[in-house]
């Protein structure tokens, strides 16, 4: 599975929308319901799937998918 | 009865059981109630030695161990603490440092880069330590953690405080959009505790995940579970609440209903064939079986679920003012729906509807706020702002609220008049109101469009403007401020007699909007 297929499946754990309907552009608080806890949540599995460290800092200034794969695709490559 | 005679009877009885537990880069570091006991005592006498008695010391972290003893040193040595929301912006944090009048100030490593601008806008502020053990290039104000310890260390004891002496403002939202400093004593605490006894075993494991500067972590996490000798561990991110539950084990946790509804997704998106125990062990990590949830209220659908895992849910309500807890389910007494039965030391009654209390755990008012502390403590009884009413067995329940306050399910308190005090100072805002729904806040918003057309900005680009304040404001916000939803109206909001916006009409009244 590559790691965005993998992204998306964890982030449908937490909203409605479906992988194949989400685009780089969705927020995750306004688009995809999450609560505030849900995308604390949502990165933790982010490192324990990736094996990458994310820091709660840099965390806080992504809003929409696009950011979210774009940090971790950068933790990976690191 | 005092907060330090809670922790040094545990600390004679319970000498070699850890007393805290925290992750250091993925290993488990622990301290002993022996070592916790002699770490406060050297602290407070440390504060002795520094000149600081009966002062207020403002905190700035997250939960650490540097945290905890410093602030129980702080109360048992008869100075005032002042705990603060790590996750306001700096300029909140410096009006209420100055606000509660603190003169010292533990401040968490990772906000070192306000040193300089305490120093400059709290002139009060003499001493400013680093909740750190690592070594700091101090000078006059700046020290640490480990150097104020080390100044108390083989220095004779500081006599214990009184009972009704004042231990800790805790600031808290007002309804009328300032923060309000609760004045809380050592017996409201240490009573309090008491109060809120069930039977479990020395050792037993509690895992923390609250901020520590509210009043249900401070006080039933730490001030209860170190009483009765538990290890209270450290989850040191929400990222990892659930691996550390793996990690550590916890029997017994303290959560917002927030956080069991996330829980529940995750049980939920488990194929039902895979066995509960197996799942249990997965998610709670083997050994949890008692969740204490208030805050806010908990759908009994996720006490009945959880259960079907060996984990009972008990609903308590409470609020700073009260230390906080006023009524909670327990383990021998609970009813699904209710907040439990009223704490032995909380005496609860009702006027037209409203929940008022009193007890040795109500607070001694407002600090520097007379007019509020005279409209909130009336004849010695605390209005909550809640409505409410008791059944026959004497289960209280909950059903409305007197005072504007939202409360999210994650246990915050927002008051939508300061957010909307802040957001009006905009001259494209002419009126808005903050809502809450489905666990997030709603910015509803009518746009001065006098000012847009002088301006120059067209209809459409009204919302993509707005937005961007909202985007601007969002990022000077913790998390639980944010607005997530914006609605631009075309109508004024509806106003009563005095031109104050109907509140409880405005979804109504946008229908037609």
């Amino acid at each position: 599975m590559s790691n965005e297929k993998k992204f998306k499946e964890i982030i449908a754990q937490y909203s409605k929308v479906k992988p194949e309907e989400m685009t780089d552009e969705m927020r995750f608080r306004e688009d995809l319901g999450f609560t505030s806890l849900d995308f604390m949540s949502f990165l933790g599995e982010l490192e324990d799937s990736f094996d990458i460290e994310l820091e709660e800092e840099n965390a806080a200034s992504v809003y929409t998918i696009g950011e979210a794969l774009d940090l971790m695709n950068k933790l990976i490559e690191e | 009865m005092l907060v330090r005679d809670l922790i040094e009877n545990s600390v004679e009885k319970y000498a070699e059981i850890p007393a805290v537990k925290w992750l250091e880069k993925k290993v488990i570091k622990e301290r002993s109630y022996k070592e916790l006991g002699e770490n406060i005592k050297a602290l407070r006498c440390g504060l002795k030695a520094e000149g600081f008695e009966d002062a207020h010391i403002a905190f700035i972290g997250a939960s650490s161990v540097y945290w905890i003893e410093s602030f129980i040193a702080v109360i048992s040595g008869g100075n005032v603490s002042v705990p603060l929301d790590f996750g306001l912006p700096k300029e909140d944090l410096i009006e209420l440092i100055n606000r509660s009048d603190a003169t010292g100030v533990f401040l968490s490593p990772k906000k070192k880069i306000m040193v300089e601008e305490i120093i400059k806008e709290c002139p009060k502020v003499k001493k400013i330590w680093l909740l750190t053990d690592d070594e700091v290039e101090g000078d006059k104000i700046l020290d640490s953690y480990t150097a104020l310890k080390n100044k108390g260390v083989n220095k004779e004891d500081v006599p214990a405080p009184k009972e009704d002496k004042l231990a800790t403002i805790m600031f808290t939202s007002g309804t009328t959009g300032k923060s309000k400093g609760v004045m809380l004593t050592q017996e409201n605490f240490a009573t309090n505790v008491e109060a809120v006894s069930y039977s479990r075993e020395p050792g037993m494991i509690m895992m923390s995940v609250l901020p520590i500067h509210h009043a249900f972590c401070l006080v039933m996490d730490w001030f209860n579970g170190l009483s009765k000798g538990a290890s209270v561990c450290i989850n040191d991110s929400l990222m990892h609440l659930v691996r550390n539950m793996g990690i550590y084990k916890p029997h017994v946790m303290l959560m917002v209903p927030l956080m069991i509804e996330t829980i529940y997704k995750k049980l939920a998106s488990v194929d039902a064939s895979v066995p509960k125990a197996a799942v249990k062990a997965n998610v709670f990590g083997e050994n949890l079986d008692t969740i204490f949830t208030g805050g806010a209220h908990l759908e009994p659908f996720y006490i009945e679920k959880f259960k079907e895992y060996g984990v009972d849910i008990y609903e308590g309500y409470g609020m700073s003012e009260c230390s906080p807890v006023i009524s909670a389910n327990m383990p021998e007494a609970h009813k699904a729906g209710s907040i439990g039965k009223p704490v032995s030391n909380a005496e609860v009654k009702f006027i037209d509807g409203e929940i008022v209390v009193r007890g040795t755990s109500v607070m001694l008012g407002y600090y520097n706020m007379p007019e509020e502390t005279k409209e909130t403590l009336v004849d010695g009884w605390l209005h909550t702002g809640d409505k409410g009413y008791m059944d026959e067995d004497g289960f209280l329940y909950i059903n409305g609220r007197v005072k504007n306050l939202i409360i999210l399910s994650n246990g915050e308190n927002i008051s939508p008049e300061e957010i909307e005090g802040k957001l009006a100072l905009n001259p494209l805002i002419s009126e808005v109101v903050i809502t809450g729904e489905n666990n997030a806040l709603t910015a509803r918003i009518f746009p001065d469009r006098d000012y847009a057309k002088l301006k120059g900005i067209s209809e459409e680009e009204i919302k993509i403007k707005l937005q961007k304040i909202i985007d601007e404001f969002n990022k000077t916000q913790p998390a639980y401020k944010h607005l997530v939803g914006l609605v631009v109206r075309n109508n004024p909001f509806i106003k009563n007699s005095t031109r104050k916006i109907k509140r409880q009409e405005v979804l109504v009244d946008e229908a037609m909007d």
